[in-house]
């Protein structure tokens, strides 16, 4: 997979957060290598991934920070939610502890991220039905009630693991085009380059030259 | 490589398999039972393959690979073994090298950290992410601090806290000057007697008095008084009665104190009328009762102003800043300059960019570009594991902090990792030994590779870093996110129906336009078009400086060589300062003069207005940056 120098025009920055043994790490695993980690250990700190996607025939690379989600590791972990364009908020279908300290979750999202970063809950394990815990229509109504994009998936089969993160991103970028998220603020989470390889150089492509001053 | 397991075993194996069970070292005799066993297959594995291992075969997996670059020599190791696959990392380097050859000669790496110590003490925070302390105690931020907070009509709180803290600092000093004079004095006059003894017969002809005195000032005020004691000269005059001398002593030193006293008391009675006195023009937002402290500890009983006398409102005003400014201040134009200031200072650390979340996510990025990925998440990891291990102050489960430390070793370190660093085989140990160490790993196991990869970072990428597309662009987006404010008058993230305060509605039409005008840009063309839309001026658009001039052209004071002729469709640009082939860069893809020129523009009015920013300042602020410097070196 190349990755020329310029060939995306925006990079959006991600974060992804949840209880530990939701799945976090599963679902970038899977997002950006296609695999399932099945003995995957648990993140320690923070870790990142991307992986370039196209929204509206743009290229846009998704720099996606993975939280740890144990409790010891949330005052670092806290620091990394600043500047974040879009954040994945996960819980585990199959234990219903994780989706209740999703308010807690989203306090902190809420609190430490801009007011326009877009926010997708996920249901991971969404392949485990026989052990469901949660169903979909309560936390369909949880993430109207707070405004949240919401996805059931399964970091394990991939089902729905693209359209996760693919999702926010179009949100995130029809924010930019209507004017609602500022790419000239300080910490949009987003940022954006010009999409044609240049390497940099002033003249990419010849211009007819204008004459001398023009008054 | 018998000599290799050997000494494996002689680290691990027997002085550390727990035979102090006693103890109860079972969990870590399995980690470190692992670890062995690991160790030793691995060794096998390597020992097998001796027969192929050959100092120049070319042809090598990437174990051997790591053989032979300990054969060649550590320096190498620790330099071309960074990024997990060799030749991505030469073609990152190559890169680099390319960019700036004077940075990356091979002398100016080092040893890559192996020799300094402690790196970590300092570097913790970086320049550009400020908590309400530190910008209170930050010369070069405090001016846009204060800007800020007057568009709150809120300064007077941020100068309050100063002056305070300035009178508490100083005054504690003066004060611990003076009691250690009077400690002089009688220790070295009176060595048996107190200074207030009446009957202290000796000759106290101290001939070192004015010196110890001399000595003992810290503060200027102080040797004034001292230089003004009528006391000082003559000592002489003191021997002759010891009553006489007593009495003059007394006096000296209650002078002193009166004097001292006095001035203080001044001082604090100023700050009080500014800011407490209800009568006051701008009273800081405190309750009575904290006033009537604050009276009651100047006017002591004893003459004695409590120099801790404004910490309560001190603290009060504090609270009131961090939860009602601070946050607001952070997203403002106002950070945002002062970031540009730090930015474009000349001198940007490794800690600044790392420890800062918008700089972070644009390194990021450089370093993903080549191929350094790992060692960036390394130091991430680990650093994060370190602190939140520190935090605990060593109340914390050592098992789980043995098991967090391991899965590092496995990503790492060990022989078999997934993203291995190239660490050597005695930093690998040292952590080996570390994390396996009795009560599990300490706050400090990984500090050895940790330097390392801070080290690298700084001198192999943040060279390249700072001179590349991406840094202009993060430079760009920080000026940019200035002049939009400051262009529609206000928070970047008002929406037009906010600006209904201000009765022109030309200006909200304005800024509505200017947001369409940006978003239509958008969708076509690259974001160097978008900054021209969105800070044009239209009166210097159309403004000709240098009509009529016959000259070729200047040097302008922004190294930017301005042709006043026509000029020739090959000539280059001359290359100017860095700022100017910064600002090139930040147009790129514009080959059109005038928008560059329209650029140049804007640069120019931006750096004047940071300038002018960073550089006035009231009397007020200036004095207070005074008083601050002495309480900080007091």
């Amino acid at each position: 997979m190349a990755t020329a120098p310029y060939n995306y025009s925006y990079i959006f920055k991600y974060i992804i957060i949840g209880d530990m043994g939701v799945g976090k790490s599963c679902l970038l695993h899977q997002f950006t290598e296609k695999k399932f980690m099945a003995d995957c250990p648990h993140t320690i700190g923070v870790e990142f991934g991307t992986r370039i996607m196209e929204v509206s025939g743009q290229k846009i690379k998704l720099q996606i920070w993975d939280t740890a989600g144990q409790e010891r590791f949330r005052a670092v972990t806290r620091s990394y939610y600043r500047g974040a364009a879009g954040a994945l908020m996960v819980y585990d279908i199959t234990r219903r502890s994780t989706y209740n300290h999703l308010s807690s979750w989203l306090t902190d999202a809420r609190n430490l991220t801009n007011p326009s970063t877009v926010i997708i809950l996920i249901g991971n394990k969404a392949d485990l039905e026989a052990q469901r815990d949660v169903t979909y229509e309560e936390a369909k109504q949880f993430a109207e009630e707070n405004g949240l994009l919401f996805l059931e998936a399964s970091a394990k089969t991939g089902e729905n693991v693209e359209d996760a993160f693919l999702e926010a991103a179009k949100k995130i970028y029809q924010n930019i085009q209507d004017g609602s998220l500022d790419l000239n603020a300080a910490e949009s989470g987003v940022q954006h380059k010009p999409s044609a390889p240049q390497g940099g150089r002033l003249t990419s492509e010849p211009q007819p030259q204008r004459e001398g001053c023009g008054c | 490589m018998y000599i290799y397991c050997y000494h494996i075993k002689r680290h691990y194996v027997f002085p550390r398999l727990g035979l102090n069970t006693n103890r109860g070292t079972e969990t870590s005799i399995f980690i470190q039972n692992i670890l062995f066993r690991r160790l030793i297959k691995v060794g096998i594995n390597r020992f097998g393959m001796t027969s192929q291992v050959l100092p120049h075969s070319p042809s090598l997996s990437g174990r051997n690979h790591h053989a032979i670059l300990e054969a060649a020599g550590p320096s190498h190791v620790a330099i071309n073994a960074i990024s997990a696959n060799m030749d991505s990392f030469a073609r990152g380097r190559t890169a680099i090298l390319k960019k700036q050859p004077s940075h990356m000669e091979a002398a100016h790496f080092g040893d890559l950290g192996r020799s300094s110590v402690n790196y970590q003490v300092q570097e913790t925070r970086s320049r550009l992410s400020k908590t309400v302390d530190q910008i209170l105690r930050d010369n070069v931020a405090m001016p846009y601090f204060i800007q800020f907070m007057e568009t709150h009509i809120a300064e007077h709180l941020v100068r309050f806290w100063l002056e305070a803290e300035s009178f508490r600092s100083t005054t504690w000093s003066r004060v611990r000057a003076h009691s250690l004079n009077s400690v002089k004095h009688s220790t070295l006059a009176e060595p048996a007697a107190s200074l207030e003894s009446p009957d202290s017969p000796d000759s106290p002809n101290d001939p070192s008095r004015p010196l110890t005195l001399d000595q003992g000032d810290e503060e200027d005020t102080f040797s004034s008084q001292t230089s003004s004691r009528p006391h000082t000269p003559s000592p002489q005059d003191t021997n002759s009665h010891t009553g006489a001398l007593i009495g003059h002593r007394n006096s000296s030193t209650s002078g002193l104190s009166d004097k001292l006293m006095k001035s203080i008391e001044r001082d604090a009675v100023n700050i009080f009328t500014k800011y407490i006195s209800p009568d006051a023009a701008r009273p800081i937002p405190i309750t009575e009762q904290i006033r009537n402290d604050i009276v009651a500890k100047i006017c002591g009983e004893d003459g004695q102003v409590d120099p801790n006398c404004f910490v309560i409102a001190q603290s009060v005003v504090f609270s009131i800043i961090e939860e009602q400014h601070f946050s607001e201040f952070l997203r403002s134009h106002y950070f945002c300059k002062y970031q540009i200031e730090v930015l474009t200072s000349g001198s940007v650390f490794l800690a600044d960019i790392l420890f800062c979340e918008s700089a972070l996510f644009y390194f990021s990025e450089y370093m993903e570009k080549e191929d350094a990925m790992n060692v960036l998440q390394f130091w991430l990891a680990a650093e994060n594991f370190q602190d939140q291990l520190a935090a605990k102050k060593g109340q914390y489960d050592g098992q789980e902090a043995q098991n967090d430390a391991m899965i590092l070793y496995d990503k790492y370190f060990s022989l078999q990792a997934t993203n291995p660093l190239g660490f050597g085989d005695s930093v690998r140990m040292e952590i080996e030994s570390n994390i396996c160490r009795e009560g599990g790993p300490l706050p400090d196991c990984f500090n050895t590779p940790l330097r390392q990869a801070w080290t690298t970072m700084e001198k192999v990428y943040m060279p390249g870093f700072l001179s590349s597309n991406l840094y202009y662009k993060y430079l760009s987006d920080l000026i940019n996110s200035v002049r939009v404010d400051e262009f529609t008058g206000g928070n970047a993230n008002t929406t037009p129906e906010v600006d209904r305060n201000s009765s022109d509605s030309s200006r909200i039409w304005l800024h509505q336009g200017t947001k369409k005008a940006a978003v239509k840009i958008l969708k076509n063309f690259d974001e160097a078009i978008t900054v021209d839309i969105a800070s044009l001026d239209p009166e210097s658009l159309y403004q000709r400086p240098y009509a009529g001039r016959m000259t070729f052209g200047k040097v302008n004071e922004l190294g930017q060589f301005i042709r006043e002729a026509e000029p020739e469709p090959d000539v280059k640009k001359s290359k100017g300062s860095m700022f100017s082939q910064a600002m090139k860069k930040w147009v790129q893809g514009n080959s059109d003069e005038a928008q560059e020129e329209m650029a140049w523009k804007i640069a120019k009015m931006i750096v004047n207005d940071v300038m002018q920013q960073g550089h006035q300042g009231s009397p007020e602020v200036k004095a207070t940056k005074v008083h601050l410097f002495l309480s900080l070196h007091s």
